[in-house]
């Protein structure tokens, strides 16, 4: 048998390069109407009448009052509804759809809807808490009371804007009262069961499948339940298919984003230069809804000591809730922002002591059998001193930053290390998710991979198909995994976390293993249902215990150059060296090392999205500038194998840690190459132009 | 409803031009932009439309020993790969969108479309480029410092079109144009700057500035510029300060999605002056 990391061509390649791949805007149905939606033009009011033009024959409106269920998007915090009745939010807040035959007359109807109201102020600083969470390790306080030195900086981030190839979009038929949805999403049966709540209907009555899909990065895990729901209950109304597509424009304005945060951090450091203690206080701006918000922060606040361990923690977080649009899941959740404060502070503590910042960050790596920042344990091995060590190695690291600090230098070198918690944050998995697989021997010898996982990209489609036929010992063109389809496939859960492989295919490898011992049968079903690993405890409400079944690790390294004319900054090189456990497809985890780390250092430099009063001023691709091939370095990245019990074959995440340390490597080699300090990203020209000027 | 109209030849177009009041369409890059619609509809015209991309009369390159004359639906691409056109305008196109973009741009489209962040206006401003205008009454020629009167503003009659744009035959000692867009490649200016200027014998004969995106149209003061004629280089340098001073009150970006006021001031006249240092 081949090693299973050996590449092979991905199952989708083909029928994406020659154009035959169906996405959702491909479908086409005869007598397909056309949904477009009326928005607020207002961020902060109440709605005091609704007055429609007259619709012709044909042409209908869907609104708050035809909801046949509960007037709410089932997340997880559900304060979000499918159509305000009295109360809109934030500037673009959906209120009503405009259904018809004719696009165009769709379009037209849509201007001509008035809406009267009586407007609110609106509220866009970060005032008003909506959660808060507080926790402790050791006692956080004590030793700032006996610190040698304390020393704090405050740290931003801006929004980011997941980019998606494809636009959110819908297509929805009835048969009956049996409502079909066909969608670009992450998480069908999130989609399905917000539908079922929003129809008051029973699981048999929705049907959720999906097509081909052109990048979600987060944007299609709860988004979509919004959509989706508004246009069950227009097909429920109407009964006659109906096409619901976002156009780029409407997709920016008003699908959720990246949380922008304000980051706070305070460090008790003992007369050995050694941190006794982190306190910090983490906002978040929640937009309208709180929505996924709650999960955001505390995945940012478990983060928030980074790849070390600090025995003593004060750490705080506030989701702010404000009027503008709602923000939500993008890879790494939380952790983009977290990594970016953590990996800069304990840079600039550094350099305020006038020690090595990377003997004074080694000094405090997290070893296996440390505890985590919620009292958990680093169970399994760390391999971080040699990725570290090659990272360095194969970038010249010691060399670069020596020669980059001469005064005269315009280029710099930064490096970020980190780790990312595979799977949901806590209890998720076991309390709420609960997945299911499926695999079904046919009696030809096909096997059916029978789970919701969707392929947005990330190869699932090929590597799930690898890890069963290497298992099963079959060819894998015996192997099928068909799209998601919620009549057909049990809930696996949703296609996020960085848990699908490890998560999902743990449990398909399970599944195949149990079909390998009976594989003499005709035809038959494997079903497996995921079981916490017993050691898995965490406390929700104290954050205390292991917040995560394993962690995959990272270094990136950036080298950059500075304009000193125009303050302008290239991006050079990157050399990243991460430890995913066990590579199911060497080229597939390549691919998303080099998307994920172009993501992650654009974020900390190049992509910028601001609001002004609720108003977001990058609303295109034309003012949102994501990085073209020629903005992006030459990449060298090194995998190391360190396998992880539960995963199949050894595999943890990857799709997120790809991102997470792309930020704060970037900002550092720009700080060094501007000798200033960087505490806000992205850091773009203007910025460093004002660090400059303000010496 | 919009009726477009697609004629072959430039009689056919001109006498369309005076006889319906027509959106002139080139090669499309923005226009299509700005009229963007849901997709699946048809683009969203206001009025009815004049494709002239197909027009052989306005296409092609030639010269003479005095002029450079470029058809106004040349393709950017292909002004690119000419062996007449000026290297300043080639460092200029190579810098403009994305290859794609550029087989279809015109410079004609770029002049008429009169944003303030055109980027083949800078160099166009620079080399004191002039456009032949055509209508049923007959041809003009107009200085393009003229013809742009504003933002998106342009004194062009209903009935005409531009046809050509002409410039000088002019070799520059140094000439270079600098492009400060928010990435590498295919996106809008945030500024852009030019500099040009010709040395004979350890003289000055010739020097000229020109700044884009940072006023309604392209900032170019011949005045100042020929305060310098006649001095020699190291006569320029130490007056770098003056000429620096001399361009702050004419730079006059806004704030906008792209960039802001102050980052867009100070970065043109770091342009200025690091031409100048670096001569």
């Amino acid at each position: 048998m081949s090693d299973i990391s050996k590449s092979i061509r991905k199952t989708d390649a083909a029928e994406k390069i020659s154009g035959q791949a169906k996405y959702v805007a491909d479908l086409k149905f005869d007598h397909i109407l056309h949904a477009l939606t009326v928005r607020s033009r207002i961020p902060s009011g109440i709605i005091k009448n609704i007055i429609l033009p007259d619709l012709p024959n044909g042409y209908y409106s869907v609104d708050a009052s035809d909801v046949p269920g509960k007037n709410v998007v089932k997340i997880i915090l559900e304060d979000q509804p499918i159509f305000p009745k009295t109360e809109v939010t934030y500037l673009h807040e959906p209120i009503l759809l405009i259904v018809g035959p004719d696009k165009a007359k769709v379009k037209e109807l849509v201007n001509q809807v008035q809406i009267e109201y009586e407007e609110t102020t609106p509220v866009f600083e970060w005032v008003d808490s909506v959660i808060h969470y507080h926790f402790e390790k050791g006692d956080g306080s004590k030793p700032f009371t006996k610190a040698n030195r304390i020393i704090q900086y405050d740290y931003e981030t801006g929004y980011q804007e997941q980019a998606y190839i494809e636009p959110q979009g819908f297509v929805g038929y009835t048969e009956d009262e049996k409502v079909t949805l066909v969608g670009s999403i992450q998480c069908p049966y999130y989609v399905k069961n917000a539908v079922i709540q929003a129809l008051g209907t029973t699981e048999d009555q929705v049907r959720v499948i999906q097509p081909s899909i052109g990048g979600a990065f987060g944007g299609k895990e709860e988004f979509p339940s919004l959509m989706a729901c508004q246009l069950a209950v227009a097909l429920r109304k109407i009964k006659q298919p109906i096409s619901m597509m976002y156009d780029r424009e409407e997709d920016m304005l008003v699908t959720t984003k990246r949380h922008p945060a304000k980051i706070h951090f305070e460090a008790a450091l003992d007369e050995s230069n050694h941190i006794q203690s982190i306190r910090t206080n983490v906002g978040i701006d929640g937009g309208a809804n709180t929505g996924l918000s709650g999960v955001v922060l505390s995945r940012a606040l478990i983060a928030c000591t980074g790849a070390y361990t600090i025995d003593h923690l004060d750490v705080s977080g506030d989701v702010f809730r404000t009027n503008t649009v709602p923000n939500g899941a993008f890879r790494g959740f939380g952790a983009p922002q977290m990594y970016f404060a953590i990996e800069m502070f304990m840079e600039h503590i550094a350099l305020d002591l006038g020690v090595d910042p990377v003997t004074f960050r080694h000094n405090h790596l997290a070893k296996q059998g440390d505890h985590t920042s919620t009292n958990g344990t680093f169970r399994d091995p760390i391999i971080m001193d040699e990725m570290i060590e090659k990272a360095m190695e194969i970038s010249d690291f010691k060399a670069k930053r020596k020669l980059y600090d001469d005064p005269k230098s315009n280029r710099g070198i930064g490096m970020s290390w980190f780790f990312h918690g595979c799977g949901f944050t806590g209890s998720g998995e076991a309390n709420i998710i609960k997945a299911k697989v499926r695999l079904h021997k046919e009696k030809d010898g096909t096997v059916q991979i029978l789970v919701a996982a969707v392929d947005m990209g990330q190869g699932i489609r090929t590597t799930l198909r690898k890890v069963v036929s290497q298992i099963l010992e079959i060819p894998i063109q015996q192997v099928v995994f068909d799209f998601p389809d919620t009549d057909k496939v049990p809930d696996s859960g949703p296609t996020v976390a960085s848990r699908t492989m490890m998560i999902v295919g743990g449990l398909v490898a399970r599944a195949a293993k149990t079909m390998k011992e009976r594989w003499q049968e005709t035809s038959f079903t494997v079903e497996k249902q995921y079981e916490q690993p017993s050691y898995i405890k965490f406390d929700e409400e104290t954050f205390q215990g292991d917040a995560y079944p394993a962690y995959s690790w990272g270094i990136n390294i950036l080298e950059v150059e500075v304009d000193p004319v125009t303050y302008q900054v290239s991006v050079l090189h990157a050399w990243s060296v991460y430890d995913v456990g066990k590579a199911i497809d060497e080229r597939i985890v390549l691919g998303q090392a080099d998307g994920g780390l172009a993501q992650g250092v654009a974020y900390g430099y190049l992509e910028v999205m601001r609001h002004e009063s609720g108003v977001l001023k990058q609303k295109n691709m034309t003012d949102y500038i994501i990085p073209t091939a020629m903005d992006a370095p030459t990449m060298e990245t090194v995998l190391y194998e360190n396998p992880y019990a539960y995963g199949p074959y050894g595999a943890k995440g990857v799709g997120e840690l790809t991102l997470v340390g792309g930020a704060p490597a970037v900002a550092q080699a720009i700080e060094q190459a501007v000798k200033q300090r960087i505490t806000k990203i992205p850091a773009t020209p203007e910025y460093l132009m004002e660090l400059v000027n303000n010496g | 409803m919009v009726n477009g109209y697609l004629p072959t030849t430039l009689k056919e177009a001109l006498e369309l031009l005076n006889e319906h009041n027509l959106r002139i369409v080139a090669g499309g890059t923005d226009m299509l932009v700005q009229h963007h619609n849901l997709k699946t509809l048809p683009i969203d015209f206001k009025q009815d439309v004049l494709y002239i991309a197909n027009i052989p009369e306005l296409q092609g390159i030639t010269e003479d020993d005095e002029y450079i004359r470029i058809g106004a639906c040349e393709p950017l691409e292909s002004i690119l790969e000419h062996p007449a056109t000026p290297k300043l305008l080639k460092d200029t196109i190579i810098e403009m969108a994305s290859p794609a973009i550029r087989h279809s741009g015109t410079l004609g489209g770029n002049i008429g479309n009169a944003s303030p962040a055109g980027d083949s206006l800078v160099p166009l401003y620079l080399m004191n480029a002039a456009l032949e205008i055509q209508s049923i009454e007959g041809t003009r020629t107009v200085d393009i410092k003229e013809f742009i009167t504003g933002v998106r503003k342009i004194a062009l009659k209903p009935n005409e079109l531009i046809t050509k744009i002409i410039l000088d035959k002019v070799e520059f000692t140094k000439a270079i144009f600098k492009k400060v867009g928010p990435r590498r490649s295919d996106a809008i200016s945030k500024l852009s700057f030019a500099g040009a200027i010709t040395i004979q014998d350890n003289k000055i004969t010739d020097l000229r500035f020109a700044f884009g995106s940072v006023n309604i149209t392209v900032v170019r003061h011949p005045e100042i510029e020929c305060n310098y004629i006649t001095k020699t280089v190291e006569e320029l340098k130490q007056s770098v300060d003056d000429i620096v001073g001399a361009y702050q009150n004419f730079i006059r970006p806004i704030d906008d999605q792209r960039s802001n006021k102050a980052y867009r001031k100070q970065v043109s006249l770091n342009l200025l002056r690091d031409f100048i240092v670096t001569l």
